[in-house]
């Protein structure tokens, strides 16, 4: 029995993709409701990036239907779904300031202008990045940019916001302190995020509800509800326990070699 | 290095030819003294005719490069966009590379007779394929991840234009026009002396030679070099480092 009341923001139905003959997403069906924090869990080259261009309006699939708040993609006349978009590397325009940066992203919205002034001041002061405003990206460094780049995503209220491996190339001390913000920047925004990561931990910490897929062509192996309430502690014990439940779970399908150091005798 | 000490290095520069420039006066009969040249440059200065000769051709040199500023834009836009275009054109734009510019000059002034729309032409020809290859390799790396943040926030097509793909582009740009304007003053000299032109610079230049008017010669030669360092400096060098500002 489903007995979560909340709308529908995304709808994924029987997908699949393939690059020429070669399958990338074998089949995927799930939803997500407005608010959810869900994490897309699966090994490298299942077609996790594959799937997230579909879901931006960027590919037509192979089969299959996306909806978005009630509108199908991928309709000869359906518009391009609004939505935030973290990459893997922030491509922000060097050429623009911080500012100006977000105020492109702006003037392409319907956000009236005399507000943008206001809205910009209180996204940057939520990511604390306030004092870069004017600064050009090519002066910042990684993880600011990759606030920036978090700035840009959740700047218009887009029906969902998706994240690809957005810490992934961030070393850890940095990842840490974006990680924990993250979380709290759903609260406060009350964003709906679909979050891709290879990382368990990454997955667990984070998300409300974890999709786990198969290794390629992807399907969902499981949809595992994380059991902890929030606030979370990403270093506590209960973390990593479910962590290693996942882990045992996916070992098999997945094929995880187990790491583990032999005695040499 | 501040800006104090890059103007006093290029002024060191300029006074360390002095001594170059007083030796070989001394040792030849056809190179006048500096300080003989250094006199008569004031009234040189605050001759009308000076400033109108060195206007036509200066007329000359930026309506050549803007014709073929937009010339090569519009065939790096059609190599860009077919394959077909790619192959024709390619072969246009690399022959035009390959050819002699005092060839070009001769043959223009020749087929439009002297007249001021040759002289333009000139420039246009030997810059245009400097500009299309440029700009053909610009657009050719355009970077398909800021094509797709155009398309993920809705960027319209002019937006996208403005502020993705122009910025993108805007070093090949630059790097063709340095080469552009640096042969365009080269070329446009040799197609006045060929092309017997009355007017501009190296008219006035061939006159003084002929006539073996060596002062003259001199301080033709001296207006000529601080207009094309004033351009390459003043104005090219300025608005680069103005694009650029983000660096
Ligand atoms: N443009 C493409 N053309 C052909 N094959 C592709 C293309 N993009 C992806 N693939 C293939 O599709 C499969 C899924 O790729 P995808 O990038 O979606 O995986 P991923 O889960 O995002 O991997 P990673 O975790 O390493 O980023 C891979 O086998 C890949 O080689
Ligand atoms: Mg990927």
């Amino acid at each position: 029995m489903n007995t979560d009341t909340r709308e529908t923001v995304l709808k994924v139905v029987d997908l699949g993709v393939s690059y020429g003959e070669t399958p990338a997403i074998a089949q995927l069906d799930f939803e997500v409701k407005r608010g959810e924090f869900v994490a897309i869990l699966g090994p490298s080259g299942c077609g996790k990036s594959s799937m997230l261009n579909v879901l931006s309006g960027l590919m037509a699939p192979t089969r299959g239907r996306v909806v978005v708040d009630g509108d199908e993609l991928y309709l000869p006349r359906s518009k391009d779904p609004r939505l935030g978009y973290v990459f893997q590397a922030h491509r922000l325009l060097p050429w623009r300031t911080v500012r100006q940066n977000l105020e492109i992203v702006l003037g392409a919205s319907d956000v009236p202008r005399d507000t943008w002034h206001a809205r910009i001041d209180e996204i940057l002061e939520i990511l604390h990045i306030a004092e870069f405003k004017d600064a050009w990206p090519m002066r910042l460094s990684g993880g600011q940019r990759q606030r920036v780049s978090i700035a840009r995503a959740i700047l218009v209220d887009p029906s969902y916001i998706l994240m690809d491996e957005p810490l992934s190339t961030l070393d850890e001390v940095t990842a840490r302190s974006l990680r924990q913000e993250l979380t709290g920047i759903c609260q406060r925004t009350g964003a709906t995020i679909v979050f891709v990561t290879h990382s368990i931990r990454e997955a667990v910490y984070l998300a409300d509800r974890i999709i786990i897929l198969t290794r390629g062509p992807a399907q969902v192996f499981e949809n595992y509800i994380v059991p902890l309430e929030r606030p979370r502690d990403y270093d506590d014990a209960r973390i990593a326990e479910v962590e290693a439940d996942i882990v045992a779970r996916v070992q098999a399908p997945w094929g995880l070699e187990t790491v583990k150091e032999r005695d040499v005798a | 290095m501040n800006k104090l000490q890059k103007q006093s290095l290029s002024i060191a520069a300029l006074v360390l030819l002095l001594p170059a420039w007083w030796i070989a006066h001394l040792n030849t009969t056809f190179i006048s003294s500096p300080f003989q040249v250094a006199r008569l440059l004031p009234a040189f200065l605050s001759e009308g005719s000076t400033w109108y000769n060195i206007g036509v051709t200066l007329f000359r040199v930026v309506a050549g490069l803007v014709l073929g500023i937009v010339a090569g834009f519009i065939a790096a836009f059609a190599m860009n966009h077919s394959r077909l275009m790619r192959e024709v054109l390619g072969y246009y734009v690399t022959s035009a590379l390959r050819t002699p510019s005092a060839i070009a000059a001769i043959l223009s002034v020749a087929i439009f007779k002297g007249s001021e729309f040759g002289y333009i032409l000139v420039v246009a020809f030997i810059t245009f394929p400097y500009m299309a290859v440029g700009l053909r390799d610009g657009l050719a790396s355009a970077d398909k991840g800021l094509a797709e943040l155009g398309q993920i926030y809705h960027l319209g097509l002019f937006t996208q234009i403005r502020h993705v793909t122009a910025p993108f582009v805007a070093p090949y740009i630059f790097a063709a026009l340095r080469n552009a304007h640096a042969l365009a003053w080269k070329v446009i000299v040799v197609a006045e002396i060929f092309g017997a032109a009355r007017v501009g610079f190296g008219a006035k230049f061939e006159h003084a030679w002929s006539y073996m008017l060596m002062d003259e010669v001199h301080l033709w030669l001296l207006v000529f070099m601080a207009l094309v360092l004033f351009a390459e400096y003043g104005v090219i060098r300025r608005a680069e480092k103005f694009v650029f500002r983000w660096r």
